[in-house]
């Protein structure tokens, strides 16, 4: 029988680690990472994880170190947040070209200046173009599960990418929910044992794995990681229906779709902001207004074709962002815009709890609104939106 | 721990770093990792960081090692080198020896968060620092390793500043104080206690840390076949004094030869004469380095007796 | 446009000769660039350098394929690769060697300039390094420069680089060089090996570029313990002779090579072992065999030899 327990986002984290039976965790704890390096440290010297566990000293250390580890070809693990996040930037960059399936869950939290420790999503936007794998959860039931799917994903012959979920500081990651924790035995059947073949450093089957490399080959490299980007997505979507099949949550791969049938304006949103917004689709609904909701599980490999079909059925787009670059909007609605391409279609960014403010119903309610209001219009009034800024008009 | 010695006449044929490699004609480092790897033999996984090593031992798709061999960043080693370990600990290859090969930038420097990391943790890994004493991959500049007084790229011999102004950093001793199982210091022109101390680092648990002095006639404005003839003069003037710290207790293995008053008889002045990187260096700048060695003579002997 | 191809190995200088070309053409009211082939090579390993030169800006980023000029900073180069190739037919190839031009071997019969670039640099420097030497033989042979811009551009970029003094020294051997410099046409006698490289496509790339031990492809090995395919004995300018009745098998050259490229006739089979060789008081066949292959000529095996067995010849 499947155990139900009231658990943190950072224990489901932690746990989803000890159920797939990793054998390998490197980690340095920061806020609102930490409880997922102690939860590991209990599993670790309570015998009930058999795993290597190197309490590092910094996040540098800890990706580096889950890099190696993975080359070794074994199952391998880490956390981290922030500062932490960045820090490791450089190493972030290396598995995906060498096809090391790690996975790494990311707490999102805003990268200083100026410090602080709330929500943001400026820690992992940066990471986008490293060829990891990257989601975002709305719950804690999809940290864990998204563990155990996450491995399966990245394992994949086809794939052999990192794999990194995504859940918001303290909004999920201190938050306690109710999370299913499947038998083992059924999470074994669905995640069997990592055999590591195409890379691996043992002395009876020796290879080189991450050699200099000139001009000749870095291309290939380049564009091998690209396609494995792209396989990944018919992965996920398997993985997903086998997983539904089997533990019987669907996530529905790369986007959930929310009462978007008829609806005249969409928002497409990432993380728990999504969870609110749910809510304020069904009040609205209520009132008449044809509005509906898309979850952007993945922000890579990016849903281009997924969010396409959906744009075809509405009249206007707003995407909320939880971060900035600078002069071009937020990255989210960057990346959606670009993928509509040629379709005519207003599409606004909404930018709003950046730092960890909180997004309030109301906020996503007007969001909701301003999107419908274009979707009438044909057009919209401005292209990006800052919602809850002091002294700035939405 | 057995204090058996390793002979060149022990070493067998086969090499496991074997001809092509790319580096400059004499460079000491290849001498080392040649050599080392037979005394490591076919249970070794490697690990280098950025280096001439990692450009010379391999250019894609080539390479010189016949073991396994990884690379994933400059300032990682110790790190990387650990996690190869204990994932071959996690996957029943607990048996196998990982090495982490690297330069004295990428350990003195970028790499001493990593390494010291590593040996606070006691991993189970031995880490070899070759030291050419500056950042040679990218063309001789400035390590925390280089002597003082020496020309390098970013201790340029200019009109107002002569070379490095600052002395040698001492990594050997900063390990030392890091309470690890062995550290030693060794040269490549000194063969028997070179090759004892790495097959004795070899058969330890624990983290073991080997710096072994690596003449680069690149860098140091040597004539490739002066190559081994300026790393004896190292220890003959002091400059490199090689010793062994294991479990707690220090040895000088190689004594130079001392004048009449306990002082070091061969002066700095003969070693730094062999290389066109002291060329500029004045009396003055000859006289403080003599200084240093004299004393760091006098520290070594010191702490000789008090780690017994 | 003109553009100019050097020849030379990492150490003698040919990107610097590039750039003083680039500086004496610049003098003379162009516009002028000079870069690097941009690689990881060693001292010692064949490398590449590049000028263009033009009346107007030069936007080309790219590097040269078809060259007006080779300039060759080492006679034993053209042994290894093929430095006409590309060479425009109009063009010229500039060597350093003791030869005529006549007497000059190389892939294709071209317009060459020759001058013995290393014995002037042995004269007027002390030293065989022929960076500046070959620039006065490039002004004589080409005439698109003239000698003084060359020795202007030696001065400002050897200058910055080596001091006046030393500069002054290369000046002056790029004009001894300019008048030994006789040109003519060479031999194209010289045939080159197919040049074989693993170029897999992005299907067959191995998954995360890992290789395993000694692959084997049409293009020989790849992997670990695949760098034996690459001969460094081509980049040795001074060769160690063994005479083996000298030899007390005391292993130290063995020891000290750093390519491995000694072994001791103890270790070779029976076959192997040239009659006559002696034996150490332990029977074991005396000496060395040294492998050409691979041997850099540093010389440190004759340097540490005990019984001076080895000597180092040109
Ligand atoms: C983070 C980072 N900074 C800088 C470099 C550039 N870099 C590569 S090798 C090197 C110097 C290596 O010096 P050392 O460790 O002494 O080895 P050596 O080259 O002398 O053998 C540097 C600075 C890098 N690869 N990574
Ligand atoms: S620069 Fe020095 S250390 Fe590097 S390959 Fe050349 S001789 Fe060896």
């Amino acid at each position: 029988m499947p155990e139900r327990r009231l658990v943190s986002g950072n224990y489901a984290a932690a746990y989803g680690a000890l159920r797939a039976n990793v054998k390998f965790i490197a980690a340095f704890p920061i806020t609102p990472q930490t409880f997922i390096v102690e939860h590991i440290s209990e599993f670790v010297n309570d015998g009930i994880m058999k795993a290597e566990f190197m309490r590092v000293e910094s996040e540098h250390s800890a990706i580096s170190a889950t890099v190696s580890a993975e080359a070794t070809g074994v199952r391998s693990f880490t956390a981290t947040a922030s500062q932490g996040l960045a820090l490791m930037h450089e190493i972030l960059a290396i598995p995906a070209p060498l096809r090391l399936p790690i996975v790494m869950p990311v707490v999102n939290r805003t990268v200083a200046a100026p410090i602080g420790i709330w929500a943001e999503y400026n820690d992992v936007m940066p990471q986008r173009d490293l060829g990891w794998m990257m989601m975002f959860v709305e719950d804690n039931q999809e940290v864990f599960d998204m563990i155990i799917q996450g491995y399966r994903i990245a394992e994949d012959k086809r794939v052999l990418l990192p794999f990194m979920p995504n859940l918001d500081a303290f909004i999920l990651s201190h938050t306690y929910e109710p999370v299913e924790f499947a038998d083992q035995d059924d999470i074994d059947d669905f995640l069997p044992e990592y055999k590591a073949e195409h890379a691996h450093l043992w002395p009876d089957d020796p290879m080189a794995i991450g050699v200099f490399s000139p001009p000749e080959y870095i291309q290939e490299y380049r564009y091998q990681t690209e396609q494995a980007m792209e396989a990944s997505k018919k992965v996920i979507k398997e993985v997903n229906d086998e997983f539904a099949k089997e533990f019987g949550r669907d996530y529905h791969g790369l986007v959930e779709e929310f009462m978007t049938d008829d609806a005249e304006a969409i928002m497409i949103t990432l993380g728990t902001v999504t969870s609110t917004a749910r809510k304020v689709v069904m009040d609205m609904r209520k009132e008449g207004k044809k509005v509906g909701l898309v979850k952007l599980r993945f922000l890579r490999p990016f849903p281009k074709e997924e969010l396409r079909k959906i744009a075809e059925k509405v009249d206007a787009i707003g995407v909320y962002d939880r971060s900035i670059s600078y002069s071009a909007g937020g990255p989210a609605f960057v990346e959606v815009r670009n993928a509509l391409y040629g379709m005519e279609k207003p599409v606004i960014g909404y930018l709003a709890g950046l730092g960890g403010r909180d997004v309030m119903y109301s906020d996503i309610k007007l969001m909701f609104e301003k999107t419908l209001e274009a979707a009438g219009k044909g057009k919209a009034d401005k292209e990006v939106v800052w919602v809850g800024t002091r002294g700035v008009n939405p | 721990m057995s204090s058996t010695k390793i002979t060149i006449h022990d070493l067998p044929k086969e090499n496991l770093f074997t001809g092509g490699h790319t580096a400059c004609p004499g460079c000491g480092a290849a001498i080392l990792v040649r050599n080392a790897m037979k005394v490591f033999g076919k249970n070794t996984v490697i690990y280098t960081p950025a280096n001439c090593l990692l450009v010379f031992g391999g250019t894609y798709p080539n390479i010189s090692w016949k073991v396994p061999y990884h690379h994933v960043a400059f300032e990682n080693t110790a790190v990387c080198s650990a996690g190869i370990k204990r994932a071959l600990k996690a996957s029943g290859k607990d048996d196998a020896l990982v090495v982490g090969f690297a330069g004295d930038g990428g350990t003195a420097d970028i790499g001493m968060q990593a390494l010291s990391g590593a040996a606070e943790r006691n991993e189970d890994i031995l880490y070899i620092m070759y030291d050419n004493e500056a950042y040679m991959n990218t063309g001789i500049q400035r390590s925390g390793s280089t002597p003082y007084g020496a020309w390098t790229t970013t201790t340029p011999a200019g009109k107002v500043i002569k070379g490095k102004e600052r002395f040698k950093k001492d990594v050997p001793q900063i390990m030392i104080a890091h309470n690890v199982p062995y550290v030693a210091t060794a040269s490549i022109a000194y063969p028997t206690d070179l090759l004892t101390k790495l097959e004795k680092a070899k058969n330890m648990k624990g983290f073991r840390y080997l710096q072994v002095y690596s003449t680069c006639p690149t860098g140091w404005r040597v004539p490739p076949e002066k190559t081994v003839e300026v790393a004896k003069k190292a220890v003959e003037t002091g400059m490199w004094t090689l010793y062994e710290y294991e479990n707690g207790k220090m040895t000088i293995n190689v004594k130079p030869k001392l004048d009449e008053n306990g002082n070091l008889a061969v002066p700095v002045r003969d070693y730094l004469k062999m290389q066109g990187r002291f060329r500029h260096m004045t009396d003055a700048q000859i006289e403080t380095l003599q200084k240093w060695v004299n004393e760091k003579w006098k520290r070594d002997l010191a702490l000789e007796k008090a780690l017994q | 446009m003109y553009e100019v191809r050097f020849h030379g190995r990492g150490g003698q200088g040919a990107v610097m000769a590039a750039q003083a070309l680039a500086d004496a053409a610049f003098i003379e009211g162009n516009y002028a660039v000079a870069f690097p082939f941009f690689g990881a090579e060693r001292r010692g390993a064949p490398v590449l350098a590049f000028a263009r030169v033009d009346k107007g800006k030069i936007y080309e980023k790219t590097q040269v394929y078809e060259p007006d000029y080779v300039v060759v900073l080492d006679d034993k180069l053209p042994l290894m690769v093929d430095v006409t190739k590309g060479l425009k037919d109009t063009g010229m190839a500039i060597i350093n060697t003791s030869l005529k031009p006549e007497e000059v071997e190389l892939g294709r019969a071209v317009k060459t300039a020759t001058v013995d670039a290393t014995g002037v640099a042995l004269e007027v420097l002390g030293t065989p390094i022929t960076n500046s030497a070959i620039l006065g033989a490039f002004a004589k042979a080409t005439g698109v420069v003239s000698i003084e811009s060359i020795k202007k551009g030696i001065m400002d970029i050897f200058g910055a680089r080596i001091g006046e003094r030393l500069a002054e020294k290369n000046a002056r051997a790029a004009e001894v060089a300019y008048e030994r410099t006789s040109v003519g046409i060479c031999k194209g006698t010289l045939i080159y090996p197919e040049e074989k490289k693993w170029l897999p496509t992005a299907q067959e790339f191995p998954t995360g570029g890992a290789l395993g031990l000694e692959v084997k492809t049409d293009a020989g090995l790849i992997g670990l313990g695949s760098f034996v395919e690459n001969k460094t004995g081509s980049w040795r300018t001074f060769m160690p002779v063994a005479d083996n009745s000298k030899c007390v098998n005391c292993k130290l050259c063995w020891f000290y090579c750093p390519e491995g490229a000694i072994e001791m006739l103890m270790n070779l089979p029976e076959s192997e072992i040239p009659a006559g060789t002696g034996t150490d008081p332990k029977g074991n066949p005396k000496g060395i065999k040294i492998d050409y292959d691979y041997c850099k000529g540093c010389g440190i095996c004759a340097n540490e030899c005990p019984t001076k067995a080895i000597t180092m010849e040109r």
